[in-house]
């Protein structure tokens, strides 16, 4: 991440009316469509100037959540509070947010100067000032002199910038953004997701990221929100959420999972996996759990060593590869455990030669891991 | 459109090929050019040649051009046609803007009812207009023997205010339908921009809505004009003592019979149509660029 410091003061330009950052505090906030329910007495508070990712698959309700953040949906119960003081019945033009929309929503017969000073205008600030933060922002965007340019002479990534720019320089009190990175190429979005997390950051405005893009949520967000079906099943800082997933779902959403059901042995120190032929697979917890109780539980494929000997003190599954695919930084296999009746996924930093797998189709393998690696997570 | 059906064919085959597409249009073509460009053609050298002496003339256009009674009529016309687009597009944008944000599944029936003018005959249109505000018809029935608000009947029919009425009930439905689809094609997210940024409904109408829908409104408002211009049955029968272009050509064709001042004229009125679509396509060309 670019440092902060380095840039505080320095070559920033600063806001004019920069106040103090505002928290946004939702509480209770339910919406329905006739019978089918978007967002349930949902829960989510942003401390200010963090960003918060709000991840989730389609159709979850984040952008449902989010709309009724900006006021285009009214919900049915809850609050929204925007440092403190309760918006619901606030129209959007008049709640002081910032947003960008997935495919940028730059008014086309306006000029990027005019674009970038809309909201500006809007708030009645005198033509001397307008453009001279106009200047600012298109300096910060690295779009100098291109303010007289229509967006339709711009990239992708320029109107992108130019968006954000639009919403920001009216210092908003919160930044809404709806798949920010969607419409950008793959390369391309990663660098924007360093750009606008530093300017985030450099500005300190509380923002809500609205992704479905998990790389997205983990890489910009201060924490992430992961949402199914209106509910968020757990929040928490991306390495928290990557590394200890509370549901199968978040397991499985966030990365690949490899989950197994089973039962606590009778000791409560190992999952007993049935397998087939009436025997079982035992594989040892981190944490001792109730002897006897169902179990899902998940191992990350990164976390699974792939050799052909047996390690001492960790868990050992015998396999047979059945899939490897070379992709670029790691490779991917796929092993087959007999008995378990199904594949293991495992990740291998590439560290054999160029476009090589280090472990060929029906090589015989053992998958070791330790009992910490192990997961346990909610079956739902 | 040769090259991708027959991408493996040496190019030198693609030629018979173009050649033989344009067969099909021949019949069409040809139906056009006997029927339409050789009499317009016809027309044209009729108003440029003196009947009596068989010479070359532009004294018709000059008489059209100076003659302040001809000014007169075509000055009627384009204020009647400049009015009748002013008031279709004041009563069509409103419509337009519902069909498109509110009418929701009751586009269809909307758009049905905009269109049944349109399938209706004309005569019968005209005819109907003149039922309403005839001396004893529906309104001044309704005025004076139902509700006794006036003493005499009001003299309705034969009036510019009904003449332009039954024009504009006609041209709306074109005009909406033209804004229509311009207002459909309208990212709502960049209303919602506009709306985060601080602009309020009224405000972001102005700003963005409208702006982003002057294409249609550009082409509703020259459709409309055009034929308002050229209309003529509506004119006869509710006239109201209004003279334009097409009833003064009627009038030299039937009662001076003065086929070469007609012709004139015809050119004069099809100039300003062209001209009009001339400029339709400049400011579609120049938003599409």
């Amino acid at each position: 991440m670019i440092s902060t410091t380095a840039h505080n003061g320095v070559d920033a330009p600063r806001p004019a009316r920069a106040g103090p950052a505002s928290d946004l505090v939702l509480s209770g906030v339910s919406k329905s469509y006739g019978s089918s329910v978007a967002v349930r007495h949902l829960d989510l508070s942003i401390e200010a100037g963090h960003l918060v990712a709000l991840l989730g698959p389609s159709g979850c309700g984040k952008t449902t959540t989010l709309r009724i953040v900006a006021g285009f949906e009214t919900p049915d119960t809850g609050e929204v509070r925007i440092g403190g003081v309760d918006v619901i019945d606030l129209p959007p033009h008049r709640r002081s947010l910032g947003m960008v929309f997935q495919n940028y929503s730059l008014f086309p017969h306006r000029t990027v100067a005019e674009n970038i000073g809309f909201g500006l205008r809007m708030a009645g600030v005198g033509r001397a000032e307008r453009d001279a933060r106009i200047q600012s922002m298109l300096d910060l965007i690295k779009l100098e002199g291109r303010g007289d340019t229509y967006p339709s002479q711009l990239s992708g990534g320029q109107q992108q910038r130019v968006a954000l720019a639009r919403s920001l320089v009216v210092n908003p009190k919160v930044l809404l953004l709806d798949e920010p990175l969607g419409a950008l190429d793959r390369s391309l979005r990663e660098s924007m997701q360093f750009e606008i997390r530093a300017m985030q950051q450099r500005l300190g405005i509380t923002t809500l990221l609205v992704t479905h893009d998990q790389e997205e949520a983990l890489s910009m967000a201060d924490r992430v929100a992961v949402m199914n079906a209106g509910r968020i099943l757990q929040v928490g800082a991306p390495s928290e959420i990557y590394d200890r997933p509370q549901t199968r779902f978040v397991a499985e959403f966030l990365g690949t999972s490899n989950i197994l059901e089973g039962r606590a042995s009778s000791d409560g120190r190992a999952l007993v996996v049935p397998a087939a032929a009436g025997g079982e697979i035992v594989v040892p917890l981190g944490e001792p759990r109730t002897p006897g109780e169902a179990l899902t539980i998940s191992v990350r494929p990164e976390r699974i060593a792939l050799g052909t000997e047996r390690q001492p003190s960790v868990v050992n599954i015998e396999g047979r590869v059945t899939g490897a695919i070379f992709r670029g930084t790691y490779a991917a296999y796929q092993v087959e455990a007999p008995g378990l009746g199904r594949e293991l996924f495992v990740y291998r930093q590439a560290d054999g030669p160029l476009g090589s797998v280090a472990f060929r189709l029906g090589e015989s393998v053992v998958l070791s891991w330790t009992p910490q690696d192990v997961v346990v997570v909610a079956s739902e | 459109m040769t090259e991708f059906t027959l991408p493996i064919a040496p190019r030198r085959r693609a030629r018979p090929l173009a050649m033989r597409s344009v067969y099909l249009i021949a019949p069409a073509a040809l139906f056009l050019l006997f029927f339409f460009v050789l009499p317009l053609a016809d027309n044209a050298m009729r108003s440029f040649v003196d009947e009596a002496t068989g010479a070359f003339t532009l004294a018709r256009y000059a008489a059209l051009l100076t003659d302040p009674f001809y000014l007169r009529i075509m000055g009627e016309t384009v204020l009647l046609s400049a009015g009748v687009t002013v008031i279709s597009l004041i009563i069509g944008y409103p419509v337009a803007y519902f069909l498109v944000r509110k009418a929701g599944r009751w586009s269809a029936l909307v758009i049905f009812l905009l269109i049944a003018p349109l399938l209706t005959s004309i005569i019968m249109r005209t005819f109907g207009w003149q039922v309403l505000f005839a001396r004893k018809g529906l309104v001044n029935n309704l005025l004076v023997n139902q509700l006794g608000l006036l003493e005499q009947p009001l003299r309705l029919t034969n009036s510019v205010e009904i003449t332009i009425a039954a024009l504009v009930h006609v041209l709306v439905p074109l005009m909406v339908l033209s804004i229509t689809s311009v207002l459909q094609g309208i990212d709502r997210r960049l209303e919602e921009s506009a709306q985060i940024l601080g602009a309020n409904r009224l405000r972001t109408f102005w700003e963005v809505t409208l702006p982003l829908s002057l294409d249609g409104i550009g082409t509703g408002a020259i459709l409309v004009f055009m034929i308002a211009n050229g209309s003529f049955v509506t004119l006869v029968l509710l006239g109201g003592g209004l003279q334009t272009l097409p009833l003064m050509i009627y009038q030299q064709f039937n009662t001076t019979r003065d086929f070469g001042m007609a012709s004139a004229m015809s050119m004069i009125l099809l100039v300003i149509a062209i001209a009009c679509l001339w400029l339709q396509l400049r400011i579609v060309r120049r938003r599409g660029a």
